[in-house]
């Protein structure tokens, strides 16, 4: 039995009275009195020459204070990445409809408007490269014709418009397919689904002559950020501020640099402070999305069911350039591979450029299409040995001690109790009714590691606070959890500590609120942050109380002789006492990665999940025969995530998560016109699920402890959006007898079947 | 530009004499001109709800409503909610059950369901998805917002 006061409690979180009473600052909330207002000029077309930029007569129009272009920029300015192949204005071509091609900065949003209705650009329009698959022929027109010009990782294979070639090959596939007795053979296709957070994206920068450049960001990620802002002004990232602001909801959309660092060049020349927001039009049309894809699977089993060969072939748009798409390659390899004990596996990912807005991070990049593919194969895969779905995968699944695809061993492995859980939760083994049925979706996924930084100090009021450099986004892993981490080790209640975000000069470097991560390691650093801090107390107190340290304890605000619980000193007292002033103490965390097989891997830049979590979901759904609707009636979603620290945000996390997928599965679709044209950009066209949509949701919390995060916790943020496609698609093919191999599944789609 | 004018709104019961321009929504003037940032924005053309306010205690998206027509109904923002600095039963429910996360949308389910719980204190689960359907919450999925609005109907709350 734990003796743990705090961890596993539904302890409220600390920003949760400012957001019930709209007193919380969010960046949309933030403003600098005389700023401008910035706006950008974004093209038209999918693909096209830019002849030549005017902007004489917007740079005339009184009340506008700053205009740019790609000529105003350093001639070959590229920004940062793992290929640097993106311009931060295009200049002489426009790769996909709604890039920046100009900004401006005005006395008045209606100003910055008029004024990029001034600007004249002479484009000549080009034909779009549209499919990912045809765009990887030698015979296909360049989306960058210097492509092998560009400065780029070392060790990612590349050529032409394929920006990245991640592989898996383990085992000899061709002899499993020589010796099996059945070969199912599918392909799969899933449409780009956008993040759809409720606050917009907004920066407000201040970069004037002699002072620190400052941009207040409502970012996921401040140190990419400052890489970025500081890239362009020409300056040392340390010598750049990037100051958090409230985030209303992120889901990877803002960990790119969309519009920092154009802000940060608008207020150097108008030597004004200019605050940017992204309109929802404009998110739409070219945010940062997830990829679109499609996948070819070739299964090879034998009639008892044991898998003996699978080979996968995923061309994932990419869209006009590289950004993040050869590490979420390297994570669809993975999610391929799948938490299953095939012996013969061959895997490749093309991560491909097209003429579409630069497909990116969205909860889970890698997972969502690659699960939806592997787990609906694997449901025709049963169906054609005539076995149960669930009984193919226990028959398949990994264990503890089990090597997975890449090579690396596997340990705290709850995944055949998420399943267990799940299945008998619904009631798998029960007959649905007419029109119904029940699907399953199971697989694991990574925590994200990297540098986490927290210093926890002593306040003159005996209160404890933590200082961490990167912001809460929403789910409470900052704000709840690690508030919970914190005072679990310092022996306190929740109220008694204070986590306070900080600015990029605090040092508090951070890997960011992003990747399953946040809570394993942010909260890691501010528990040895406390550990130490703890230590220091002690040391204090030994000399005030003239007890031995090993002989005190640390509880409820107070230490205490274990001896003579009476021989005692409150921590504000020892605050106050203290002759070096203030305690403090800073801690990183920096956990080592996983170990894999690296022959079995080329070109895989994530070729490891970090102490995986693992999941099994399944949905009950009935359809419509008449109209093709799908209506999810139960939806229970298990998690192994290590240790619980707060079940109500892990519920959360879980519920927010699925509701996510059951949108990518039925409904939502960033549509492209064969001309390479976005054509719904707003929230009437772009389907989000609401209430009238959802079924309640059953989460079930699984614990099998890893030794990484506080308490044993695994990442847990971005896998419940894993598995909805998948776990309703195959409901919806157990209802109707039918499979549906491309998201989402409309009510049309299903008609028409 | 357009000549200014100038109206009188009456926001969480005081009243305001400001000088507009004729255009201006109620959500540009509650925000930019009162101050109150409560009220959220984002896609101002009704689809979010993140606007959501009280007009004479029936919710309606102040993205939509110019502030002209405002004239004359009490409105009431989120900043009208808590009294005294004191959480009300609902606002306690949504945090207790974690219905809030970003929180973005916080502000509109709250005077939303307020709304609904003032016409109908005990309203079926039914009633409850057709109430706050027009409400988009990306983060929770739902679940525990209608967990917390069924905790304080039970509780008979009444906003």
């Amino acid at each position: 039995m734990t003796q743990e006061k705090v961890i596993g409690q539904r302890k409220p979180r600390q920003d949760v009275l400012a957001k019930s009473t709209g007193a919380f600052v969010y960046g949309m909330d933030f403003q600098i009195p005389g700023q401008l207002y910035g706006a950008i000029l974004r093209s038209p077309h999918p693909h096209a020459l830019i002849r030549s930029v005017d902007a004489s007569r917007a740079q005339a129009l009184a009340g506008v204070e700053a205009v740019l272009t790609a000529k105003d920029l350093p001639a070959g300015l590229l920004m940062p990445g793992v290929v640097c192949d993106q311009p931060l204005l295009a200049s002489d071509r426009a790769r996909y409809h709604g890039e920046p091609i100009a900004a401006v900065a005005a006395q008045s949003p209606d100003l910055a408007q008029q004024a990029l209705g001034l600007i004249v650009v002479d484009y000549q329009p080009l034909p779009a490269i549209i499919d990912a698959e045809t765009a990887t022929a030698d015979e296909s027109l360049l989306v960058h014709e210097a492509w092998e010009t560009y400065q780029a990782e070392e060790g990612l294979v590349r050529w032409r418009n394929v920006c990245c070639h991640a592989a898996l090959n383990k085992g000899d596939v061709e002899r499993g397919f020589a010796s099996a007795d059945e070969i199912i053979e599918g392909t799969y296709t899933t449409e780009s689904v956008h993040q759809s957070h409720l606050e917009p994206r907004v920066a407000t920068a201040v970069v004037l002559p002699g002072e620190v450049p400052t941009v207040y960001s409502n970012t996921q990620l401040l140190y990419w950020i400052r890489t970025n802002v500081a890239h362009v002004l020409g300056v040392p990232e340390e010598q750049v501020r990037i100051v958090p602001t409230g985030i209303g909801g992120a889901f990877g959309s803002k960990l790119y640099p969309q519009i920092e660092p154009l802000t940060a060049l608008l207020s150097r020349v108008a030597g004004k402070a200019v605050r940017m927001v992204v309109p929802l039009s404009d998110e739409l049309l070219a945010g940062v999305p997830r990829h679109p894809t499609k996948t070819r699977l070739k299964t090879a089993v034998m009639r008892d069911g044991t898998l003996v060969a699978q080979q996968a072939t995923m061309y994932l748009d990419g869209g006009a350039y590289t950004g993040s798409t050869p590490e979420i390659a390297s994570v669809a390899v993975l999610c391929l591979a799948g938490p299953y004990r095939t012996p013969n596996v061959h895997i490749d990912v093309y991560g491909v450029l097209t003429n579409k807005t630069n497909f990116g991070a969205y909860r889970g990049p890698g997972g969502p299409y690659s699960v939806f593919a592997l787990e609906t194969h694997l449901d025709e895969v049963a169906a054609r040995i005539g076995m149960d779905p669930l009984d193919l995968r226990l028959k398949n699944i990994l264990g503890e001690g089990d090597e997975a695809a890449n090579g690396q061993i596997l340990t705290s492995v709850g995944l055949r109790e998420t399943v267990e859980r799940a299945t008998q939760a619904i009631g798998w083994r029960e007959a649905a009714a007419t029109n119904r049925g029940k699907g399953i979706s199971l697989g694991w996924w990574t925590t994200t590691l990297q540098r986490s930084t927290s210093e926890a100090l002593l306040d003159a009021n005996g209160k404890v606070v933590i200082r961490v450099g990167t912001n809460e986004m929403g789910t409470g892993a900052i704000m709840g959890g690690v508030r919970q981490v914190a005072a679990e080790t310092m022996g306190l209640d929740v109220d008694d500590v204070l986590i306070d975000v900080e600015d990029t000069l605090s040092g508090l470097w951070d890997w960011g609120s992003q990747g399953s991560r946040t809570l394993a390691n942010v909260g890691r650093a501010a528990q040895f942050a406390c550990q130490d801090l703890r230590l220091k107390i002690l040391s204090l107190a030994e000399k005030l109380l003239e007890t031995e340290r090993e002989r005190l304890d640390l509880a409820g605000g107070e230490v205490f002789s274990i001896d003579n619980p009476e021989e005692k000193i409150t921590l504000k007292a020892l605050a106050q006492l203290s002759p070096e002033g203030i305690l403090r103490s800073r801690a990183e965390s920096n956990a080592e990665p996983a170990t894999y097989d690296k022959s079995r891997l080329t070109s895989c830049l994530y070729p490891a999940f970090h102490h995986p979590s693992y999941h099994c979901h399944v949905a009950e759904v009935e359809v419509d025969p008449g109209t093709g609707m799908t209506r999810v009636l139960r939806y229970v979603a298990a998690h192994d995530i290590g240790r619980a620290i707060n079940p109500t945000l892990i519920e959360g996390q879980i519920e927010g998560g699925v509701v996510q997928g059951i949108g990518m599965a039925l409904m939502e679709e960033v549509l492209y016109d064969k001309q390479g044209f976005r054509t719904n950009i707003n929230w009437t066209d772009y389907k989000l699920p609401t209430l009238a949509d959802m079924p309640e949701i059953e989460s079930i919390i699984v614990e099998h402890p890893t030794n990484l995060g506080p308490y044993g916790s695994k990442g847990l943020g971005e896998s419940p959006a894993l598995h909805p496609p998948a776990a309703v698609a195959n409901a919806i093919g157990a209802a109707t007898g039918k499979r549906f191999r491309s998201l989402p599944i409309t009510p049309e789609k299903i008609a028409l079947a | 530009m357009t000549a200014a004018m100038t109206i009188s709104l009456t926001v969480n019961g005081q009243t305001h004499a400001l000088e507009i321009e004729p255009q201006e929504t109620l959500l540009h003037v509650l925000r930019a001109r009162l101050g109150l940032t409560g009220t959220k924005a984002n896609c101002e053309e009704g689809e979010c709800g993140a606007c959501t306010v009280l007009l004479d205690g029936q919710p309606v998206n102040s993205c939509l409503l110019l502030a002209v027509r405002a004239e004359g109904s009490r409105i009431q923002t989120i900043e009208g909610v808590a009294e005294d600095g004191q959480l009300t039963p609902l606002q306690e429910a949504f945090a207790a059950e974690g219905a809030i996360q970003c929180g973005y949308c916080t502000p509109g389910f709250l005077l939303t369901t307020a709304a609904l719980l003032s016409a109908n204190p005990h309203p079926t689960d039914e009633e409850i998805t057709h109430a706050l359907s027009g409400n988009i919450c990306r983060c929770t999925g739902y679940t525990k917002i209608v967990k917390a609005v069924r905790q304080a109907a039970a509780k008979g709350v009444q906003a």
